[in-house]
């Protein structure tokens, strides 16, 4: 929507109560007023979502001139903002007109507000409180409904409902979802499925955030509940794609409690993805490392320093490889790499993807080393989009609901040529029809994206490629009579269907102002990035072309961080193993990572050729299992580190709370591997050489890289020029009495020796940082208070200070390529029932740690949808099969069972679907197609029915297991080391 | 040629409506022909606004001045992006009013009349595509409209390149799935769009951003079929018909306990007294006259006093009330004022769309404390409470013009019949004998739909 940094835009003068206020021009008045941080309430409108006019809550009287004394009544959401106007927020009539449209709310408003999940939050008590509206004149009784179970995740309580319609604006036209709607009419709106069941949409959780009232509740959050102002939060990244939305995390008791949007201008503005807000659970989950493995402990209640380093001694001298993540911090990451050293680093990627790590430094070392990549802000101002190779609804969620609006910017612009301004949400959606922006996407499997494409191809990674190049060959040539014959003969080697896109982009790219090409790594496919590449380079050559971006997406959330550590020695997941069965290396130091790229034989192959397997992660994998250490590594919400997004933006995460020992940051444990492990490489004698202190901080760490390391990116802190600012509210209660069943002495503050942000409520109020752990402003106890906290609404933070880039550097290297298995995928052959099958994305199994959580392992046995197989249409009926009918899928030595479903658009060979066991298979496998007996059906079924009760039992014990740790709170004194209490 | 002084129903046949060639015969469609053979767009469009006629469907809009507003392309590039696909001609017969049945009556009656009118309508704005949006309870209407279509289809009096000329016109008949709000000219489009049928908000208005967000004008069915009349005799013709300040005649109705309830089409500014004691026949036996809406349940309330006032836009405003449809509801001296009231606000709370918060949670509310009252448990509070209710829910402050409607019976009833409230407060009951209208006491039971929590 509008750009609206806060200082660049016209201004007039609007007289609010006689006072002169400088407004941005394109503002509705009610944004404008809040913009100036005056207090009007409002419930329909909102700042990503435009004006309605629906609830009337925010009228204000406005004047026709000085003299005028009576005024008349608008409704400022939908009034525009003009030079010269005045109104009054504090004029008799429009204050009483205000109360008595929460007086009408409040007819039917069910006296909830001691159990309901929102009291304190709550954007109705604090317009209520707002308009003074305190006693109740209404003596009929209240309208009911039933309510829906809407899914694991989204809880539904209908009879708070206040019919602001925000609920299904958001849903059905913000966010494209299908399965929602409004039904019924007069005092009886409902807002709900046609029938119960799972929201199918990727952003059902921000209808939480997006409700006024608690019609729309976080269900993992009222399982386990405690009030907002009870909560204990920092702000936090996201750590389960590479987007890098910002949230804040809230903590109480020892225990993650909830995840909520923590506003970013350039980012994810107001919303997050489900996986975003509820992958969070995996902190509590039942896999959780809690305690090493390997380490002898003098005492059973504590392991110490001393414990680990004597038994560490004991590998001293051996050679380690170090294998970073792209899930682990980028502190964490570097000080590997800078241990083992370069040679004997590795990434964890095998050669496939380490093909993909090269083509993408490529990219950025050619396009970014001067220009930085668009934010998602930016994304939605471009009205051109090409998309490669991605899923994003799956893979970067909340990049494509970026998109998503992007599409709308044709059909905002034809409102603007009528006068018709981009906040008047319902006339631009009127007028904008079905217009969409031009898109064009090519993926193998189909994806929600592909309703806004005006045409989209279902094709395998290397015909995609192929299609790349015909462009790019196609806009490079001269388009003059001549070459006429030159350009239909290249183009004859592809079908009708391909020529037409072809043909539609090239006349489309060059009218568009702000064209953007999308592509990533999730398809694993170098191939389309160096197409990529070429095609950015032929664009960039043609002078009548105006700027092409491009955004490169990565799948994991510091998937760039350590992308910057990969270099011509980085080793691959082969050379890895190489290096150890040859006796060239002793053994692995395993840095979060699940090493989800390695088969069963790889993995034994891994345990039989190392002598010692150091394990540091959080969550228990196959690694861990086959590790002689196993260092219990702290999750995002128990850390501090930094990830750097797909634009190279280095974000920091920062620890909520302190969680139990010996759960320590990565980096932590790293530094007492360094210490007992005496590795001798030449930078490994420089880090003993210089280091004189204990690192206890990531401060310090930071402080000894820069002192170091020329390649580490100076990360300052702007924090330490200012106090700490409080992890908790003002008004968090039971601080004394929280371990009375210990102790009636109260606990001691644990201290932070980072000295960023105090576990207390003592400390500088959250708004006078740029990151921000809650979000709280007098009066506005609801996340609306962000009003507060911007220049402008919908603007940037008003402590707003540049985010740190990583520079893009990459020298030119040529990694050996070793061909893995998943290049040969099938040729020609859909006689002998041979396809390429590729996943689709998945958004609650496709991140190892956020599948970890609970709530999405019970979605993935899922009751209320069979694993499908699409397939082609001409095909299916060749065999004479059916939709709906039961197929076996089988590739190596996997048979699983799926239904099928008939998709016209598939070319012969390709088939794609949701079976969970070849999810990893990102690049394809091959899968040989027969018909399904039915016991093999009855038996699938069993089987997930199964699965289902068992994870529905673990889900409960997770919630009993934390109700009872409520009772015995972890007290830590030092938010410090092994040896800090 | 003799002087026609009823243009709108001098044609009606209620038995069998007549066939295009009979109508035609008795002068039919020569409006239409004058229109597209003898006047550019722009003739027809100062014509009709030479004639002032006002809109009949209850605002009393200056016709002319709305189509006016209908932007106009001389050249008509359809590749020129600005020039819009589509433009279109809305009838507005979805007549749910209580207390009114005109439309029904010339629908029934001389279908071809509308036809012809959308014809002439269309061409002055440059419409290619029409709907006559119809209530869909009106099933014989909907038959009659379809058989004329058909027929004028067959004579190349709708399609392409209509009697010869440039001009091409397609008009569909639209049966509405129910509910008043649909009157409404802007939910009446979001109806016709298949949508849930929420008024839109304005500016922009539907002649820039319409059905499809293209060009469209809605108007009522009767100011339609008044448009080849015009066409045939001209706008001072149409002035000449009423001696009053508002042009053309117009079809009164009443209903209510009069001696012959009935419609009637009379010159502009007929008294109310003529209407009720000429036409209607005055009140039934027994019975005195007590009050009056003049123009459909969202008007306010007349007293006897008011029966010379004549019914225009103007006069009817003057004295506090608004003409709408001008079908007379008569409320009779043993009937309960309150009663009546009560009634009212139960449609309209029925019939709100539930959009914006005063409509939708002001009329349930009124009509819990009117409950009350009528059942004799209301309070003197009550009336403050209604008194409050009535500002709430006034213009300006809503989304669209229903609940300022529904408020008008009750704001008048407060004003007139103060003492009818007072007295069933104060006695604890209703002291009408109750025969039809509302006979049982009402408990106030949970809303269709929703369940009592356990």
């Amino acid at each position: 929507m509008d750009d609206k940094k806060g200082t660049s835009s016209q201004k007039v003068t609007v007289y609010i109560d006689d006072i002169a206020y400088q407004v941005n021009k394109e503002n509705n008045l009610l944004a404008g007023v809040l913009s100036q941080k005056l207090n009007l309430p409002y419930f329909c409108w909102h700042p990503s979502m435009g004006s309605v006019g629906a609830c009337r809550q925010c009228a204000v009287t406005q004047y026709q001139d000085e003299n005028d004394t009576r005024g008349r009544l608008v409704m400022a959401c939908m009034t525009p903002v003009s030079d010269g106007m005045r109104i009054t927020l504090q004029d008799k009539s429009s204050a009483k007109f205000r109360e008595q449209v929460i007086g009408a709310m409040m007819t039917n408003h069910p006296h909830d507000c001691p159990v309901c999940a929102e009291g304190g939050e709550c954007h109705l008590q604090d317009m209520t409180v707002m308009t003074g509206h305190n006693s109740r004149d209404y003596q009929g009784t209240k309208r009911t409904f039933n309510n829906q179970y809407l899914g694991e995740l989204v809880g539904h309580e209908m009879n708070r409902c206040i019919t602001c319609y925000r609920c299904s604006r958001f849903y059905n036209d913000y966010a494209g979802g299908k399965d929602f709607g409004v039904y019924g009419s007069k005092n009886q709106v409902y807002f709900g499925r046609q029938k119960d069941g799972t929201l199918e949409s990727e952003f059902s959780g921000n209808l939480v955030e997006v409700c006024p009232t608690g019609v729309f509740t976080n269900k993992l959050f009222s399982a386990h509940y405690t009030r907002k102002w009870d909560l204990q939060s920092a702000p936090s990244v996201c750590a389960h794609c590479s987007v890098g939305c910002n949230t804040s995390i809230g903590e109480r008791y020892g225990s993650v409690r909830r995840v909520m949007n923590r506003y970013s201008y350039d980012l994810n503005g107001y919303f997050l993805c489900d996986r975003g807000r509820y992958g969070i659970g995996f902190v509590n989950g039942e896999q959780r490392i809690k305690k090493a493995k390997g380490i002898s402990q003098a005492s059973p209640e504590k392991l110490t320093r001393l414990d680990v380093s004597k038994s560490l001694a004991h590998f001293r001298g051996k050679r380690f490889m170090g294998i970073g993540s792209a899930r682990a911090s980028l502190e964490a990451n570097f000080y590997l790499k800078q241990m083992v050293g370069e040679e004997n680093f590795s990434a964890g990627y095998n050669g496939q993807q380490m093909a993909v790590a090269k083509a993408h430094q490529q990219l950025l070392n050619n396009y970014f080393t001067k220009d930085r990549m668009l934010s998602l802000r930016e994304v939605e101002q471009c009205d051109f989009i090409l998309l490669i190779g991605e899923d994003l609804t799956k893979t970067s969620p909340r990049f494509a609901l970026a998109l998503r609006q992007a599409c709308r910017n044709s059909g905002i612009e034809k409102a603007a040529s009528m006068g018709v301004a981009s906040w008047q949400d319902s006339a631009v959606r009127t007028i904008s029809g079905k217009r969409n922006s031009p898109f064009f996407a090519l993926h193998p499997t189909a994806t929600k994206l592909d309703e806004l494409t005006e045409q989209h191809l279902l094709l395998e990674p290397d015909d995609i490629e192929k299609v790349m190049l015909a462009l790019t060959n196609l806009l490079g040539s001269d388009v003059n009579e001549k070459n006429n014959e030159k350009y239909e003969k290249q183009l004859k080697n592809y079908n009708t269907e391909q020529q037409l896109f072809i043909n539609k982009i090239i006349s489309e790219l060059v009218k568009a102002k702000k064209p953007l090409i999308v592509t990533g790594d999730s398809l694993l496919s170098a191939k389309i990035l160096s197409a990529t590449n070429k095609l950015m380079a032929c664009l960039e050559n043609n002078p009548d072309q105006k700027k092409v971006n491009l955004v490169v997406l990565a799948s994991a959330s510091n998937s760039i961080g350590l992308l910057s550590l990969i270099d011509e020695k980085s080793l691959s997941s082969e050379q890895v193993l190489a290096k150890l069965s040859d006796n060239t290396m002793d053994g692995v130091i395993c840095l979060e990572q699940e090493l989800a790229t390695f088969t069963d034989k790889e993995l034994t192959l891994l345990r039989d050729n190392s002598e010692t397997i150091i394990v540091l992660d959080h969550s228990e994998s196959r690694v861990s299992a086959i590790a002689d250490i196993v260092l219990p590594a702290a999750a995002v919400s128990e850390s501090n580190g930094h990830f750097v997004n797909y634009q190279g933006r280095i974000q920091r995460f920062s620890q909520v709370h302190a969680p139990i020992l010996p759960i320590l940051d990565s980096w932590k444990w790293l530094s007492y591997i360094e210490k007992s492990l005496e590795f001798s490489t030449t930078s490994q004698s420089i880090l003993r050489k210089n280091k004189t202190k204990i690192i206890e901080t990531l401060d310090q760490l930071h402080h000894h890289f820069t002192e170091n390391f020329t390649s580490w990116p100076v990360i300052g802190n702007v924090l330490l020029d200012q106090n700490p600012v409080a992890r908790m509210t003002p008004r968090a209660s039971g601080r004394t009495s929280q371990a009375a069943n210990f102790s009636v002495h109260e606990t001691k503050v644990v201290q932070d020796k980072d000295q960023h942000y105090r576990f207390s409520m003592e400390g500088s109020k959250p708004n006078t940082v740029k990151d921000m752990p809650f979000t709280w402003a007098p009066g506005w106890n609801s996340n609306q208070s962000i009003n507060h906290h911007q220049v402008e609404i919908q603007g940037q933070l008003s402590n707003y200070h540049e985010d740190l880039y990583l520079a893009f550097q990459f020298s030119n290297f040529n990694h050996k390529v070793e061909q893995t298995s998943d290049d040969t995928l099938a040729g020609d052959s859909p006689a002998d029932k041979k396809f390429n099958y590729f996943p689709q994305g998945s958004l609650f199994q496709g991140e190892w740690q956020s599948a970890l959580t609970a709530e999405f392992d019970l979605l993935k046995y899922s009751l209320e949808k069979n694993p499908t197989l699409y397939l082609s249409t001409e095909f299916s009926e060749s065999q004479g099969w059916s939709q709906g009918q039961w197929l076996k899928v089988t590739a190596d030595n996997m048979n699983c069972i799926a239904q099928l479903k008939c998709d016209a658009r598939l070319p012969k060979n390709l088939v794609y679907g949701d079976i969970y066991d070849f999810i990893n298979n990102k690049s394809g496998i091959t899968v040989k197609l027969s018909e399904a007996t039915e016991p093999e059906v009855i038996q699938q079924q069993e089987s997930r029915i199964n699965g289902y009760q068992l994870a529905k039992e673990n889900q409960k014990n997770i919630l009993e297991r934390l109700k009872i740790s409520d009772q015995h709170i972890p007290i830590r004194f030092v938010a410090g080391g092994l040896d800090d209490a | 040629m003799t002087e026609i002084i009823r243009p709108l129903t001098h044609l009606v046949n209620l038995k069998s409506p007549l066939s295009l060639s009979d109508y035609i015969s008795e002068g039919g469609y020569q409006g239409a022909s004058k229109a597209i053979h003898e006047f550019s767009p722009k003739q027809v469009l100062d014509l009709v606004s030479d004639s002032e006629l006002k809109g009949r469907g209850g605002a009393g809009f200056p016709t002319g001045m709305k189509w006016s507003c209908v932007p106009m392309f001389p050249d008509n590039d359809e590749t020129d992006d600005d020039v819009p696909e589509f433009k279109y001609l809305v009838a507005n017969a979805d007549e749910m009013e209580p207390g009114t049945f005109k439309d029904r009556y010339l629908l029934e009656g001389v279908p071809h009349q509308l036809v012809e009118a959308m014809i002439i309508g269309a061409y002055t704005i440059a419409a290619n595509r029409g709907y006559i949006f119809l209530r869909g309870e009106y099933h014989l209407a909907a038959k009659r409209l379809q058989q004329a279509i058909d027929e004028a289809y067959q004579q190349n009096w709708l399609g392409n390149n209509i009697q010869g000329t440039k001009f091409s016109f397609d008009l569909y008949v639209h049966t509405s799935a129910g509910r008043y709000i649909c009157g409404e000219e802007t939910a009446l489009i979001n109806a016709l769009e298949g949508r849930r049928a929420n008024p839109r908000a304005k500016p922009p208005f539907p002649q820039m951003s319409g059905l499809f967000g293209k060009p469209t004008v809605v108007n009522n069915v009767e100011t339609l079929c008044n448009l080849p009349h015009i066409l045939k005799h001209g706008a001072g013709w149409f002035k000449a018909l009423s001696p009053d300040s508002d042009a053309g005649t117009k079809i009164y109705a009443a209903c209510g306990r009069v001696k012959s309830p009935g419609l009637w089409e009379l010159p502009m500014g007929t008294t109310i007294r003529e209407i009720l004691y000429q036409h209607a026949g005055g009140m039934a036996d027994g019975l005195k006259l007590r009050g009056l809406l003049p123009g459909g349940a969202s008007t306010d309330f007349l007293l006897p006093e008011h029966l010379d006032t004549p019914m225009d836009f103007a006069s009817i405003s003057k004295v506090g009330s608004r003409l709408g449809t001008g079908g007379l509801i008569v409320l009779d001296d043993q009937n309960c004022p309150v009663a009546m009231v009560l009634n009212l606000l139960k449609f309209f709370a029925q019939e709100s769309c539930g959009f914006c918060t005063p409509c939708r949670d002001g009329t349930p509310w009124a009509v819990e404390v009117l409950t009350r009252i009528e059942n004799g448990k209301g309070r003197k509070e009550d009336l403050d409470t209604l008194h409050n209710l009535c500002d709430f829910m006034w213009l300006g402050k809503t989304h669209c013009a229903l609940a300022p409607g529904a408020v008008e019976p009750l704001k008048s009833a407060l004003r007139y019949f103060i003492d009818e409230f007072e007295q069933h407060i104060d006695n604890g009951c209703c002291s009408y004998q109750q025969q039809g209208i509302t006979q049982q006491t009402h408990v106030v039971q949970p809303s269709h739909g929703g369940q009592f929590h356990g």
